[in-house]
Parts: structure tokens; sequence; C-alpha cells
């Protein structure tokens, strides 16, 4: 809100952050590791006195040299560039509160810039002892970069005490520092390895090709091999609300680890199989695919790390939507766009309900959301939903969805935000009053709507649930993470879960029609001897507080029930529809 | 005062810091830059002649060009770290406003490096049209980046026209409106090729390993470069002067001491500078060139100021003092700058002892 909002409605930011970055990643972790890797290699050729792995380490010097200089380098700047672009509050923050850590950095990116140079121009024209020094130079300044990098970048996920005293030694040495340290430090190493499998794979000397293809390969997995406690030292670290979202509750987070095991798999595969194994097998097409499996493991790593911060982009100070979570209670009260500075109107109000969403969608969603592009479109993810339903929804979003910013502004705000996205966006008519066009008639329609649609359109639940009986469906309500970890669990009370049961269990037969089926069945099998709720022998009275399941169980034992009445001799749906009715009917909605 | 203008952040020194370490940092990022931007020029119009010796002069600056982008680059991210500490939040701000064309200077930049590169590494089995295309492509990117840079950091002293965004939030904004643009980037691309020109005559003096003819040919081509366009730049520069809004030139103008004398130390410089091309003194060139630069840097502080004076001075940032990260930067940076000067003696010494 104190800086304008780059507006790329296809791409999004979010997109355009993760492609840099990702592509930075992968390549500045391997100028850290990359760089031990060469001093090693040397030595190993100086010991061994073998001129051609001295001639294979200079190549790998060059090759690391414009990988690293240039793409590295240059996709560094760029970072700074996008997210300065995409979050300029945040980029701010990291900036002015982190300026020595950037400026030290600095001072290791120039003796990095100096050392590679020194040390691919003087290979062979130095003396060794001092070529060595210069190649031990350059890792150390690099892995130093990574060490400050690290505790800047860990901040945004884990501020730790910084929230409270906001010192730089706090927040750079925060709880996820070290594990991230190690974490980091080995996968280097690794990409050491992987990225020597390309410059092998180019040996013409069979034998050499086959002595440094298991030399690299040592590095992968050994270095794999030490990522994985670090990675889960890593992870036992992270906020409860974070590592729940690593571990199921964010979709995106789920795609991405998916992608990773991918990766891991081909990479782990493609070193193990046919590299260590049989380095007669390793060629080009082989070298690049582990890379491209590298490649994926990266990405899913950086994603997650990303994605688990959500809702924040510093977590619990700044949202990703640069909105400060201590600002929420005010703007709730005062409102947004009062003193937002990059908007083009003050207030929400009947006049401008359409501008005023837009500035709201642009300034608190659009972070993440793209309008009809390629990431979090929010045109498919609000399609199944109303204006009500959306207006709700907005109301409870993160209680709901965690990593989902809450809504900040007042009612006003809100209600505009959802016309701009119902009507400004989807082109649906209708009045604006939240009791407008709510699913009338159906109490369990209206939960429904106001609940799953924004992410299950009723056709999808209506195929998912296509062999569950109603029972089944009730006891899913109950814990609906255990059905999916990325479902939050539905809060509604047992008389709207049931009711939410009936809708949902109705959408086999069709909606509304579970209603006539089960009037139906209450014509067909009881109105002989029972009105409702008045008249002859009412029904309802007798049931009074009956839950929906106590009704569905006693039509299977009339005959046992006091009174003596005939056993019920209906098929189970019919029975289903009837409970479904019985159970409406108390609750309200027939009498 | 502007309503769109963002709240800074607090800063962890005073800023005065920050000026002193942006106004050391900054003209080495000219010079290289200018060194960068002149040499690649050269190395195009020794490409596109057809003369051996100017061939050979095309390679030996192919080689150069790679390590003054990447130490350019370098001294450009220290610089535009301490812009962003002192004038970040309108700094972002421009930025968000050509966001398109800030972003693509990445993806250009990452063409012209690898361009270079090629040049470089393969010169000497490429055929005339490809190393002609190999270095005017990196040429006219670092033009183009140039007028990016322009755009950006004239528009962030502008925040009059940013309400051009309400209208384009798309990223597509440039700056052009502004009748100082035109003026401004010329001035910094014709001192800029200049100051490259004096660099190109400084390798032909101190490369020794190079072929003689071509080393007289990078002293003849680099300070004909330089002559010239130091006249042209003395043109363009009061061109530049007279551009500037009235409350930014009168400070040049009386208006403030400091600045009007470096304006007179500056053109005084500049005169001489032309004679001594003139006479081909190539040392006492570039011994005043460098603290010319330092005093154009201080004259561009100077404007900013002044663009900037109604709406926000960096000493009405609020101090939330931390010196202790300071301190580490300090010691780093003297043991970084320790293990650099000692692998440029061994490199030197190496180099020397080998040379082929």
């Amino acid at each position: 809100m104190n800086y304008p909002v780059w507006y790329l409605p296809f791409v999004g930011g979010g997109t355009l952050i993760a492609l840099i970055s990702i592509v930075h990643v992968f390549i500045s972790h391997f100028a850290v590791g990359g760089g031990l890797y060469l001093v090693l290699a040397e030595r190993k050729g100086l010991r061994e006195n073998n001129r051609a792995l001295l001639e294979f380490t200079r190549k790998h010097a060059k090759f690391f040299l414009l990988m690293t200089m240039v793409m590295g380098g240059i996709t560094g700047v760029g970072i700074w560039f996008i997210i300065s672009l995409v979050n300029p509050a945040a980029t701010s923050v990291l900036i002015h509160n982190f300026v020595f850590g950037w400026a030290t950095e600095w001072v290791f990116f120039v003796v990095e810039i100096v050392a590679i140079f020194v040390y691919y121009y003087c290979f062979g024209r130095m003396d060794p002892r001092t070529h060595q020094a210069v190649g031990w130079i350059y890792f150390i300044a690099a892995w130093l970069s990574l060490f400050i990098i690290n505790g800047i970048v860990g901040f945004m996920l884990t501020p730790g005490g910084w929230l409270g005293d906001g010192n730089f030694w706090s927040g750079f040495f925060n709880p996820s520092f070290w594990p991230a340290l190690f974490f980091r430090t080995f996968v280097s190493l690794m990409l050491a390895g992987v990225y020597a499998f390309v410059t092998t794979s180019f040996l013409k000397d069979t034998e050499l090709k086959s002595v440094m293809t298991r030399y690299s390969a040592r590095w992968v997995l050994l270095s794999l091999l030490a990522a994985a406690p670090a990675g889960y030292w890593y992870l036992s670290v992270l906020p409860n609300q974070a590592r729940a979202l690593v571990e199921g509750a964010s979709p995106t987070i789920m795609r991405a680890l998916h992608y990773g095991i991918l990766g891991i798999v081909v990479l782990v595969a493609g070193t193990l199989v046919l590299l260590l194994l049989k380095p007669s097998c390793h060629t080009r097409t082989v070298s690049f695919l582990v890379l491209a499996g590298a490649f994926l493991f990266m990405g899913a790593f950086e994603w997650t790390r990303e994605a688990s911060r959500r809702p924040y982009v510093i977590n619990e100070y700044m949202y990703s939507n640069a909105v400060l979570k201590k600002d929420r209670g005010e703007l709730e009260r005062e409102g947004f766009l009062h003193g937002a500075r990059w908007v083009s109107t003050r207030a929400a109000g009947e006049s401008n309900l359409l501008e005023a969403g837009r500035e709201l969608f642009r300034n608190q969603c659009h972070a993440c959301h793209t309008v009809g592009g390629i990431n979090n479109d929010i045109i498919a993810r609000t399609a199944n939903m109303e204006y009500p339903a959306l207006l709700g929804y907005l109301g409870r979003i993160h209680e709901v969805r965690y990593f989902m910013p809450p809504f900040m502004g007042n009612e006003a705000e809100k209600e505009a935000l959802a016309y701009y996205i119902v009507k400004g966006l989807h082109g649906k008519d209708f009045k604006v009053s939240p009791e407008g066009t709510a699913a009338a008639g159906s109490k369990g329609k209206e939960l429904f709507t106001g609940h799953c649609i924004i992410c299950h359109p009723e056709s999808l639940i209506k195929e998912r649930t296509a062999r569950w009986d109603r029972r089944r469906i009730r006891k899913g309500l109950d814990k609906l993470s255990a059905l999916n970890p990325a479902m939050p669990d539905y809060d509604g009370t047992p008389e709207e879960k049931e009711l939410m049961a009936d809708y949902i269990h109705s959408l086999k037969t069709g909606a509304g029609e579970s209603h006539d089926k089960g009037k139906e069945a209450f014509d067909k099998h009881c109105a002989m001897c029972h009105s409702l709720g008045q008249g002859v022998n009412p029904l309802l009275p007798r049931m009074s507080g009956w839950d929906r399941e106590r009704i569905r169980k006693s039509l299977d034992m009339l005959d046992r029930l006091k009174g003596g009445m005939p056993p019920l001799q209906a098929p189970n749906e019919e029975k289903e529809a009837l409970a479904a009715f019985l159970s409406r009917s108390l609750q309200g909605g027939v009498r | 005062m502007n309503t769109l203008i963002p709240t800074p952040d607090a800063i962890p020194a005073a800023w005065g810091w920050f000026q002193v370490l942006l106004m050391l940092v900054f003209p080495l990022h000219l010079v290289l830059m200018n060194a960068m931007l002149g040499s690649t020029a050269i190395a195009a119009y020794a490409v596109l002649r057809k003369d051996e010796t100017l061939r050979g002069l095309a390679w030996e600056l192919g080689k150069v060009i790679p390590f003054l982008i990447a130490f350019a680059v370098n001294l450009g991210v220290a610089a535009l770290l301490f812009l962003q500490v002192l004038y970040g939040h309108l700094f972002y701000t421009s930025s968000v406003l050509m966001g398109v064309f800030w972003l693509s200077v990445v993806p250009l930049l990452i063409i012209a490096y690898y361009s270079t590169y090629l040049f470089d590494f393969r010169f000497p089995t490429l055929a005339r049209p490809v190393a002609a295309v190999l270095i005017c492509l990196p040429l006219l990117i670092f033009l183009a980046i140039a007028f990016v840079y322009s755009n950006n950091l004239t528009l962030m002293l502008n925040p009059d026209v940013w309400k051009a965004y309400f209208g384009n939030p798309g990223g597509t904004l440039l700056n052009l409106g502004d009748r100082v643009l035109p003026a401004r980037y010329l001035h910094f691309i014709v001192g800029g090729t200049a100051v490259g020109g004096l660099f190109v005559a400084v390798l032909g003096r101190v490369r020794k390993g190079m072929d003689q003819g071509v080393r007289e040919a990078a002293e003849r081509v680099g300070m004909r470069v330089f002559t010239v366009l130091t006249g042209v730049q003395i043109a363009v520069g009061f061109l530049f002067l007279a551009a500037l809004p009235r409350p930014v030139l009168l400070l040049f103008m009386g208006g403030d001491m400091i600045a009007t004398l470096l304006l007179a130390i500056g053109l005084v410089t500049a005169l001489i500078l032309l004679m001594a091309g003139m006479a081909r003194r190539v040392w006492l060139c570039a011994g005043l060139a460098l603290p010319l630069i330092y005093v154009m840097s201080f004259m561009r502080d100077f404007v900013r100021d002044g663009y900037l004076k109604p709406h926000f001075s960096p000493e009405s940032l609020q101090v939330v003092p931390q010196y202790s990260p300071m301190v580490m930067f300090i010691v780093v940076l003297a043991a970084g700058l320790a293990a650099v000067v000692w692998m440029l003696r061994k490199a030197s010494s190496a180099l020397r002892t080998t040379r082929k």
C-alpha cells in the first residue's frame, strides 16, 4: 500500500520471481561447491602428476567461469531487480535492515570475481601452490557469500528474535540459519558433482572420463546423503504453520514436492546406476538428464521454501501483499483505501464498487493471483462462487486457508472486492446484498456454497462421492484434513454438517430432487399414520433433538421402536432421502 | 507534498555514511562502465574497418571487455545498494512504473555478456560479419541499457509525473516527456565513450605484450576518440546544463558555492583534457580524467538533491543506529582488498614470467 503495484495480469510477479530465482539458485550453489571441486580436482591432478586431469580441470574452470560469472552473476542482480519490482516494500525492509550484510556480501563477490579470473587465466602459468591458494580463496569467499545470503533469506522465513528487537544479528542468526547453511552447503557440493557430469561427458579420453565420472558421482551421492539429515533438521526448526504447509496443507507445495521427488529419483538413479556402477554409459544425454533432475530438485526446494512462509513475505511481519501484520486491525476499522498511496479511489461505495474492488484486488490479491493468467488464476479459482459465497469467504479467508492473507479492509471494501471479482471479472449479474442471491431454499446448499465451492465445484464433489453413502459423507465432514491434508477442517456445528451431508448426498440423485424424494417417501410410507408437525400423530415432536444419523438408524428398526410400527420396506436410497427430509424438517425446513 | 511518495524505511547509520560510500563506489562504477562502452565501440569500429592492425586491436579489446563488464556490474551492485538505502522509496517507485524496461536489462545484459565472451574466445576463427555482429550487438545493448537507466534515474526525481501510473500500471512507462532526458543521456553516452577511448589508449601503453602496431593503433584511435568526444562533450554539457530546471540550474550559477565551484573545476579540467588530448598526453589525460569523473559525480549529486528538494532529503531519514554490522563490513572490506591485492600481484608476476 506504500508502493505502486506492477500489474501483470497474465504472468504475475510471483512467476517471474520463481523463474529468475530458481535459475539463479541452481547456478549460485554450483558457484560455491564447484569452487571446491576445482581445487580438489586440481590437487588430485597435481598429486597424481596427471596432465590430462589438470587439463580437464582447466576446461572445467572455463565452463565454471562462463556459467557462474555470466548467468550466475547477472541472474543474481536479476533477483534483486525482480523482487524490488514485485514487492518493493519487502525489498526495502531487507535492504535497510541488512545493508551492511549485503555490503559484506558484495566484498566477497569482488574477491570471487578476482579469484576466479586469476584462477582460470593463470592455470598452468602460476606455481601450483599459489594457484591452489587462489582456488581456496575463491571457494572460501563463495561460501562466505552463501553464509551471508543464507542469513538474510532465512530471516524472511524465520525472523526469530528480530520481530521483538529489530536487531541485525537477531534477524541474521535466525532459527533456520544453521540448518539451512548446512543443507545449502551440501546441496552446493552435490551440484558441483552434477555439473561436472556435463564437462566429463565431453571427455574423449575414456580412462580419464571413467575416473572423473566416478569421482564426480561420489560428490553427488555423499553430499546428498549429508544433505538428508540437514534437510530434516531444517524442517524441524520451521514454525508450526510453515511445517504444516510443507507437510501437506498447501496444494502448491505438494505439487512442488512431487516434482522434487521426481527430480531426486532421476538424479540418484542417473548417478548411481549409470555413472557410479557403469561409467561407460555416461553420455551427454545422461549428464543433461541428471542435470535436469537436479534442477527439478532445486526448483522444488526453492518453491517450497518460498511458499512455506505464506501468507507472509517476512514471516509474522509483512504479508505477501506487503501489508504489515500489525496494521490489520486498523485497516479493518478504517478501511484500506483510505490510507493506501497508490490507489485511484479513497473509499468504497455504491457508486464505485468496480473501481474500488479493482484497486483492492491489485493491492491485496495480485501479489499471488493472476487474472486469466498462468499462475493461480483468480478467475478459475472463483468460477464456482456466487457473490454471497465469495463475500462470506473473504471474511474468513485466512482462517479457512492459512496461507492466504486475511482480507484487510472494512465491510464496504470487502463487498467491493467481491463485486469486482463476481461482476467485473466473471460478468455475473446480481444485486449487492449479503442475502441477495444466497442459495435460497436449501440451507445445505448455502453452506456448501459458502465453504466448499471455492475449491470444489458441485460436479467434482458429485463425482468424488459417487460411491459414498451418506454416512461416509457425514463422517468425512468431521475430519476433512484426513481426506486430504491440503483441506482445512470444516468448523461448522453438527447440525450444519448434517445439512451439508444431506446436500452433498443429494447431488448424486440431483440437487433438489432429494427433497422431493424424501417428501415422496414420507407421503408413501408415513403419511397414512403421521403428520409432520401439526395434525394427526405428529412425528416431529417425538423426534425432537434427534440428529440425522439417529433418524436414519431408526428407519432400519421401526418394528423395534415403541408403538409397534411395521418395518420400513424401502430401498436404502429412499431411506436416505426420507431421513434427509425428516432431518431438514426438524431444522425448520418443512413443517 | 506529493502524496504518491512512499514512506521510506529507517536507516541503521547516519545518512552521511551511505552518502560517502555511494560517492566512493559510484564514480568507480562509471569509470568501468565508460571503459566498457568505449572499448566495445572502438572494437566494433575496428572490426568494421578492413585493416589487419585494427582487427588485432579488436581482438585485444575483446579480451578485456568481459573483465570490464564483470567489474562494472560488480561496482554497479554496490552503487545500487547504497542508492537504495538513501533513495530506495523513490527508486523502487520509478522502477515499478517502467518495470518491463527495467527488468529487460537482465536478459539484455546476459546476451551482451555472452556475446563478448564468444567474441573473445572464438575471435581467430570468426568471419568478419559474425565478429561484427558479436561486438555490435553488445554495443547496441549497452546503449539501450544506458537509456533505460537514464529514464529510471530521472523518473525517480520527478514524482510529479508518477500519476501516469493510473493510466498505465503495466510497467511500460518511460520518462520521455522530460526535456532533460535527451541531453542527459547524450551527456553520459558521449562522455562515457570519450573516457572509454582514453582507456583504450592507456591499454595500448600498458599492455606490453601486445603487437607494437596494435599498441600504436590503440593509442591513436583511443586518443582521437577521447579528444573529439571531449570537445563534443563540452558542448553537450552546456546543453544539459541549460535543459535543467531553473532552480537546479541556479545551484551551479552561484546558488550554491560548492556546486558552482565544482562546475568551474569541471569545465577547466575538461578544457585542459581537450588540449592534453590534442597533444596525445595519455598519462596526463588519465591522471585528470579520474578526478574529473569524481567532480562530475558530485555535480550529479547536486542535480539530484536540487530536483528532490521540494519532496525529500536524505537528512530527513529516521536513523535507528546499529553500528556493529558496519564494523563487520569495514573489517571484511579490508581483508577482501588485501586478498585482491595479493592475488593480483601474484597473477601479474605469473603472467609476466610466462608471457606467451
